[in-house]
């Protein structure tokens, strides 16, 4: 492509961000307040707040066939339509447009619209530790992360204080407190299973969740309707999204250029200066190839998508890929496992109810090998994250026999209390664990199609025995019946917490980014999305990408001040 | 008897004869249902949803619209295995009632409906829970099963079912973690 000099004046900004959702989001609005002309680059659609959320208000009965998928949906999206239904399958890309190759099975679900997955996030937001950022040098594994607790902070209050988390402190070691909103309230079977914590001594305890649901209203949104409809988009602005709150504001300073349908294909590279001087385009439309230039780059594409990017840009100076010295790129992927629990009923209690659906459940937080010289047969750990409630119609219907009026009443009454509860577990970054580009297939704007290769192994099937044993201990403990334990054995992607394809660390020759997300090779790109991750601790990792992102965005901008990019 | 004739009863012998081989019922429960026929059923099946969930001092599963709702979902959601074996249901319950009442379903009294349907929920699957997971992954859940959990499903999303059936509550605002349950109360129809 033949780009005049007034086109190219056209087409250059102080900074490019590449993806509108947690992270993307959070960059453009940073770089915006900071003064830069940025372009957000969405290879999606627009979704505005509000105006684009149309199942938002609807009623059960308004979905011709309930919350069933069609045969047509399955067969077109096998991956995706497990996890979307008709209320929210427009916040999910098509499988048939959009496929990837599984060399194991792996769930990679995606959103791909400005907010990206922002919109259907589970919007618990735990900040990590120094047990997590200290793991790797301390048991030798991947690398070490070049940054400690102490360095984030500040950074987890900022995001933190913006989005409007509700929770509760607790004053734990492996799970800091942050600034928190009023939390929101447990419901008296979970209460049951916090006291009866306490009493055994286990030295662990139960929290409510923390969520990006505000308890008031806050900075223009809210407070939540506790509809838990959350994954429509919220009309209240209940919860955080992308499109709720990082977008307007970037808008609203006049500095944002919003570009959707721009699949960015490449970055480009400039062997003069060793820095990107911007990224090429398709638009995903007219198919029309675009080169947008820009002083600094943020890249946001989310994990898999990110590593794709990189792999793709190859230059005389990266035969291997954009920054990818260390041929670490595409390597280290991780995902939570979450497929591990247990469950119980209670039959005490049967005066009680509620009102009301909350959006989050509960939270155990780790209890496993937080201290030196712990026998157990795996490292690192996990939490519980789960609900209580009584059993409604839904729980009921496979649970009671028979038919007609006796069956009717049962079924339209509030059955026995129960509490579901599973582990999030982390996951080690193994080499081998990774994403690639295939050298023949192509999607259809030519391509290449990514190839997921991953697969859990043995410290997290073995972790996912005693996330079991320890789950039905307590709820057995806390007088649960019927206890039953579970693996449903979903495959990597699952959780929905991709991370590590461009980790950061110390050392240019075995890590992808520096301590400020940098790529080592090319300063003027920071990559804050879940691939910059080097350990993947078993925190929800949303909060820190946005924590980093924040942090990369102030350090990016006073460097451009001072001539450093 | 002529050729055609020879020919096409020597099929229909052939085809009966394999009908008790699992081949054979492979094949007829993969080959897609006909709307016309399904839809045909509608009365039948919506006396069967209302056996279910019958009227009372609420709503019942017919004056809900389940029945469509049932029929829309099968045709649509539900996997060939699952149309078939429904259909067959339908027609099989049709059949015995012939043979047992000498009449029609629909023409049944009241109780002799009651007693026909409870035939068929006693047979719905083997008492052992994992025989019937293998059986329903390789022949399709049983009918009575489908019918059931259509049935629950159609009435307690239907607005009747929700609002009056159940107790619905389109924006709760507040969450309530601990409250008296009222007399009478119903449980909550979204979660």
């Amino acid at each position: 492509m033949y780009i005049s000099g007034n086109i190219k004046e056209l087409n250059t900004y102080d900074a490019i961000v590449i993806g509108s959702g947690i992270s993307g989001g959070w960059a453009a609005m940073e770089l915006c307040k900071k003064g830069l002309k940025t372009l957000l680059l969405e290879r999606g659609r627009d979704v505005e707040h509000i105006k684009d959320y149309p199942t938002a208000n609807l009623n059960p009965w308004d979905f011709k066939y309930g919350l069933n998928n069609t045969l047509k949906d399955r067969e077109i999206d096998p991956v995706q339509s497990n996890s979307y239904d008709p209320s929210t399958k427009h916040f999910y890309v098509s499988d048939a447009d959009h496929p990837y190759i599984q060399e194991q099975p792996f769930n990679w679900l995606r959103g791909y619209q400005v907010g990206g997955r922002s919109l259907v996030w589970g919007r618990q937001c735990y900040r990590m530790s120094d047990l997590d950022f200290s793991a790797n040098l301390k048991e030798d594994i991947a690398v070490d992360w070049p940054i400690r607790y102490q360095d984030i902070a500040p950074w987890y209050s900022y995001v933190e204080s913006y989005i409007g988390v509700s929770g509760q402190k607790e004053n734990l070691t492996q799970l800091p407190d942050g600034e928190f909103l009023p939390p929101m309230e447990l419901n008296c079977i979970e209460k049951h299973l916090a006291d009866s914590l306490k009493k055994n001594e286990y030295n662990r305890l139960l929290t409510i969740g923390r969520v990006a649901n505000l308890t008031r209203g806050w900075d223009h949104r809210g407070p939540c309707q506790n509809r838990n409809l959350c994954h429509r988009g919220c009309p209240f602005g209940g919860y955080f999204s992308s499109n709720s709150s990082t977008i307007p504001a970037a808008v609203a300073t006049g500095n944002l250029t919003l570009r959707p349908f721009s699949i960015v294909t490449e970055v480009l590279f400039d062997p003069e200066n060793q820095k990107a001087k911007g990224v090429r385009v398709i638009d995903a439309l007219s198919n029309e190839v675009y080169e947008f230039y820009s002083k600094v780059l943020f890249i946001n594409a989310s994990t898999i998508a990110t590593a794709g990017l990189l792999l793709n840009s190859v230059s005389p100076r990266f035969p291997n890929g954009f920054g990818n010295d260390s041929n670490q790129v595409g390597h280290n992927l991780m995902d939570h496992h979450s497929s591990a629990g247990a469950y119980g009923l209670h039959d005490q209690f049967k005066e009680l109810y509620y009102k009301g659906r909350r959006p989050c459940g509960f939270l155990i937080p780790r209890y496993r090998n937080l201290k030196d010289g712990e026998e157990l047969d795996f490292k690192r750990g996990y939490n519980i994250q789960g609900h209580g409630e009584r059993q409604e119609w839904l729980d009921r219907s496979h649970n009671l026999n028979g038919f007609g009026k006796d069956f009717k009443a049962q079924l339209t009454s509030p059955g026995d209390w129960t509490i579901w509860m599973a582990g999030w577990g982390e996951c080690l970054p193994y080499y081998e664990n990774r994403v690639a580009l295939d050298d023949l297939k192509k999607d259809k704007w030519g391509q290449p199609l990514l190839k997921i290769d991953f697969s859990f192994k043995e410290n997290e099937n073995k972790m996912m025995v005693d996330i079991q044993n320890t789950s039905a201990e307590m709820l057995e403990n806390a007088g649960f019946k019927g206890v039953e334990v579970f693996n449903y054995k979903k495959p990597g992607g699952t959780t929905v917490h991709e991370m590590g394809t461009a980790r950061m660390g110390h050392d240019p020759k075995t890590s992808v980014l520096n301590k400020f997300n940098q790529v080592h090779a090319a300063r003027n790109v920071f990559i804050t999305d879940g691939s910059c991750m080097t350990s993947s601790s078993c925190q929800n990792p949303s909060l820190t990408y946005m924590a980093l992102t924040a942090r990369a965005c102030d350090f990016a901008s006073r460097q451009l001040r001072n001539g450093g990019l | 008897m002529n050729r055609r004739t020879y020919l096409k009863s020597a099929l229909i012998l052939g085809s009966l004869g394999m009908a008790s081989l699992s081949v054979f019922k492979w094949i007829d429960i993969t080959k897609p249902v006909d709307p016309a026929l399904l839809w045909s059923k509608k009365d039948i099946i919506g006396e069967l949803a209302e056996l279910i969930i019958p009227e009372t001092d609420t709503p019942g599963a017919k004056s809900a619209g389940v029945p469509d709702y049932i029929i829309n979902v099968l045709l649509n959601c539900m996997d060939i295995k699952k149309q078939n074996k429904f259909c067959t249901g339908v027609k099989d319950l049709e059949a015995y009632s012939i043979n047992n009442y000498g009449k029609k379903f629909l023409d049944c009294s009241a109780t002799e409906r009651l007693e026909v349907f409870d035939y068929f929920a006693q047979h719905a699957g083997f008492s052992y829970r994992i025989l019937n997971r293998i059986n329903n992954k390789f022949f399709g859940e049983p009918f009575y099963l489908t019918l059931r959990d259509l049935t629950i499903e159609g009435y307690c999303m239907s607005e009747k079912g929700a609002t009056q059936g159940l107790a619905y509550d389109y924006i709760p605002v507040n969450y309530n973690a601990c409250i008296p349950l009222q007399p009478n109360q119903k449980s909550w129809a979204t979660k």
